[in-house]
């Protein structure tokens, strides 16, 4: 089922289609508002390969962590805008030195089970946290930030004001073939990549983001046809409203997968200020 | 995201030189930075965000632009720029694509090479060292602000709107991770200055050439939240080197830090050593860090008897002054040494070892007792040893200055070697170079 929450500044879709051939749904997702509404969300595709059989819980505790430290870091945020130059540059830093960490350190507690113990205690570190190998892509966006970060495969796309797409987290180097990056990687907080950005203005915002587990992006045979559909998903939106896109969603990330032949994952997220009086969640309204 | 400032935004310099925004190009924990064009071309524009846009940052960077630093090593602020509402930025030189950020060398995302790292450890070096020299403390030396050329080791430092005098009091400390100890702790009259620069550096160069943090061991894996607290347990007020000769504590792990317990090896005594006295003693006491000339010297060195693997053709970064060959890192058989040339600079005497591998290379700094930096580009280039078109094997040394060389043989017979000649590699081989005397040795 198709789920639209209509959250204080965004209307977010979320959704997941299980690959036709697979035994279980590798893929989560999870998505979380703040009172502040500010805005968290993730999708995370476990590896599904024989080496990491339990990749299904290694997926679902990445996006449950992503979360709940994303709600922290948006606190954080709100609290370096009102503390000068120096919350900035400390904000900056702890998007990108110490979220990697900390969402990667959690992560392994979680799935190995050992909160509260020492991690350099554990004996064959990597060969406990193979079996869980996982992607992660996750976002926070404040009144004042938007910030990303991506370890892995998968697509965040952001769609500005004037239409503009960016793909600000995409590898300086493509990955090649189905090797990924993975929360289980040694040092994966290193190879995870960092996207903040500090406008102090909720107008500054993008009109539209979007994360997708790769089984949407490889369900199209060119790179060009992911973006015409990410575009297609925005205009469709600006013109029927949410709720209409909302209804279509399941069966497109369907008809994905049957290409892909992965479980297909999508969260988007549409801002609400940017959204047209005369759009289809105001005609239902 | 939309920046700041919309792209056609018109914009003047203190000056009243005019320019047009013409696109973002990136973002930082201070401001945004946009590509403009205007009589003075095309340059980048950092435009701060408004909670940083303080009248101390303006003093700060309009004291910079007055300096009027011409430095090619730095992307340093050249006018004060201002819009129509408030805020306001400055500009600078767009960083050449050639130049690549730290955090893609972490990530291995670039092809480099040994001798590329040490070269750029060099040149940074120089250059905090050059900065130093004029009374400018930089205070926020980070992975985030050095920019390398993978190919030849070339730096470029960025965001250099931190650096004030020596001694003068402003709120910026620096990231905490580079920061010195006594920053960290907020020891009572601690301040950021070009002592602290010292520690920043030295961390700089072991990730550099380690690709690890040389205070993040086994105690970092201790931590459940790297929060503020964490960190100034971690970097303040109980550092620990990895590799402490007399305390594991914060040794590395096993499994964890793989990569620097492959990468300490390969880094030869005479770099070791230093870093040791900088995150033992060093820690402890500000003034035991490890100076610009130390690390200079050590690293030009370090540089010049880089040995490549006979067998797999990998770099090797040997002691300058072994004569027993060691093994290479990579595929463990024993190293072959190539001979050495000894210059010996004439007042003072300074004596120079370079290896004389594959196409290496005498620059005119190795010529001066006190280079004011190392240039290791055509222009600086003295003498190259180059393989004899017809004799493959045959080895001499080309005289690439524009003056003829004198040359002695062991045996007694002399040389002139014209410009452009080159003179067949001897054991014994003496060479005047004018400034300095070479000779070869076998070992």
């Amino acid at each position: 089922m198709t789920v639209l929450r209509e959250e204080k500044y965004w209307d977010v879709l979320y959704q997941s289609a299980q690959g036709p051939a697979k035994r279980r749904n590798q893929d989560s997702s999870a998505v979380r508002v703040t009172s502040d509404g500010d805005l968290v969300f993730a999708v995370a595709d476990g590896h599904g390969a024989p080496v990491h059989p339990r990749s299904h819980v290694g997926s679902r505790h990445a996006v449950e962590v992503f979360t709940a430290s994303g709600i922290e870091f948006a606190v954080r945020a709100r609290a370096a805008a009102g503390s000068g130059p120096g919350g900035f540059r400390r904000l900056w830093t702890d998007a990108h030195d110490r979220m990697p960490r900390e969402l990667v350190l959690k992560w392994r507690r979680q799935v190995l089970g050992t909160d509260g113990e020492s991690l350099g205690e554990q004996p064959r570190l990597y060969e406990s946290l193979r079996p869980f190998g996982t992607t992660l892509i996750g976002v926070v966006l404040t009144d004042g930030l938007f910030a990303a970060w991506q370890l892995g495969d998968g697509d965040l796309v952001v769609v500005d004001d004037d239409g503009s797409l960016t793909q600000p987290l995409t590898p300086a180097r493509p990955e090649l073939g189905d090797d990924t990056e993975s929360m289980c990687s040694r040092r994966a907080w290193q190879l995870m990549r960092v996207h903040c950005a500090l406008p102090g203005d909720p107008g500054r915002l993008p009109r539209m983001v979007a994360l997708s587990t790769d089984g949407l992006s490889n369900s199209f045979a060119e790179r060009d046809g992911f973006v015409r559909f990410v575009r297609d998903v925005d205009r469709r939106i600006t013109a029927e409203g949410p709720a209409a896109v909302d209804e279509a969603l399941q069966g497109w990330l369907a008809q994905a997968g049957r290409y892909s032949g992965d479980d297909t994952t999508a969260v988007v997220a549409r801002n609400r200020r940017t959204l047209p009086p005369h759009g289809g969640r105001e005609e239902e309204d | 995201m939309s920046g700041m400032l919309a792209t056609g935004t018109r914009l003047t310099t203190e000056d009243g030189e005019e320019m047009v925004v013409s696109g973002l190009l990136g973002s930082g924990g201070q401001g945004e930075v946009y590509q403009v064009k205007g009589a003075m071309g095309e340059k980048a524009l950092k435009w701060y965000y408004p909670g940083c846009a303080t009248a101390e940052q303006w003093d700060i960077v309009h004291n910079l632009v007055g300096r009027g630093f011409t430095d090619d090593r730095f992307l340093w602020p050249q006018a004060m720029v201002t819009g129509p509402r408030s805020g306001f930025g400055y500009l600078m030189d767009i960083r050449p694509e050639r130049f690549r950020g730290l955090p893609d060398l972490f990530r291995r995302e670039l092809d480099t090479s040994p001798l590329a790292l040490v070269t750029a450890g060099l040149h940074m070096v120089e250059a905090y060292q050059a900065l130093h020299s004029k009374g400018i403390a930089y205070r926020d030396i980070s992975y985030g602000n050095l920019f390398f050329d993978p190919d030849n080791g070339d730096v470029l430092v960025c965001d250099n709107d931190n650096a004030v005098g020596e001694g003068e009091v402003t709120g910026i400390a620096g990231t905490m991770e580079f920061m010195a100890p006594e920053l960290v702790r907020g020891d009572p009259g601690a301040m950021p200055g070009t002592q602290t620069d010292l520690h920043s550096l030295s961390v700089l160069l072991f990730m550099l050439l380690t690709n690890h943090h040389p205070l993040k061991g086994r105690a970092e894996l201790d931590i459940n939240c790297l929060d503020e607290a964490a960190e100034r347990r971690l970097f303040g007020k109980r550092p620990v080197f990895v590799f402490d000769p007399e305390n594991d504590a914060n040794c590395p792990d096993p499994d964890e830090h793989r990569t620097v317990l492959l990468t300490w090896p390969t880094i030869p005594p005479v770099l070791q050593k230093l870093f040791v006295q900088n995150f033992t003693d060093g820690l402890r006491d500000a003034s035991h860090r490890v100076r610009e000339t130390q690390w200079r010297h050590a690293l030009s060195e370090v540089r010049d008897t880089i040995v490549v693997c006979a067998d797999c053709g990998k770099q090797n970064l040997t002691e300058p002054r072994e004569t027993k060959p060691g093994v290479c890192w990579r595929c463990r058989h024993t190293l072959m040494l190539p001979p050495r040339l000894v210059v010996t600079t004439r007042m003072p005497k300074v004596e120079r070892h370079l290896r004389l591998r594959h196409k290496a290379k005498v620059y005119a700094h190795h010529l001066q007792a006190e280079p004011d930096r190392h240039r290791y580009g055509p222009d600086g280039l003295v003498a190259e040893l180059v393989e004899h078109p017809q004799k493959p094997g045959k080895y001499g040394l080309a005289n690439r200055t524009g003056t003829t060389w004198s040359t002695r043989r062991s045996d007694g017979t002399a040389q002139q070697v014209a410009p452009g000649q080159t003179v067949p590699l001897r054991a014994g081989l003496e060479v005047d170079l004018g400034l300095a005397r070479a000779v070869v040795r076998e070992h």
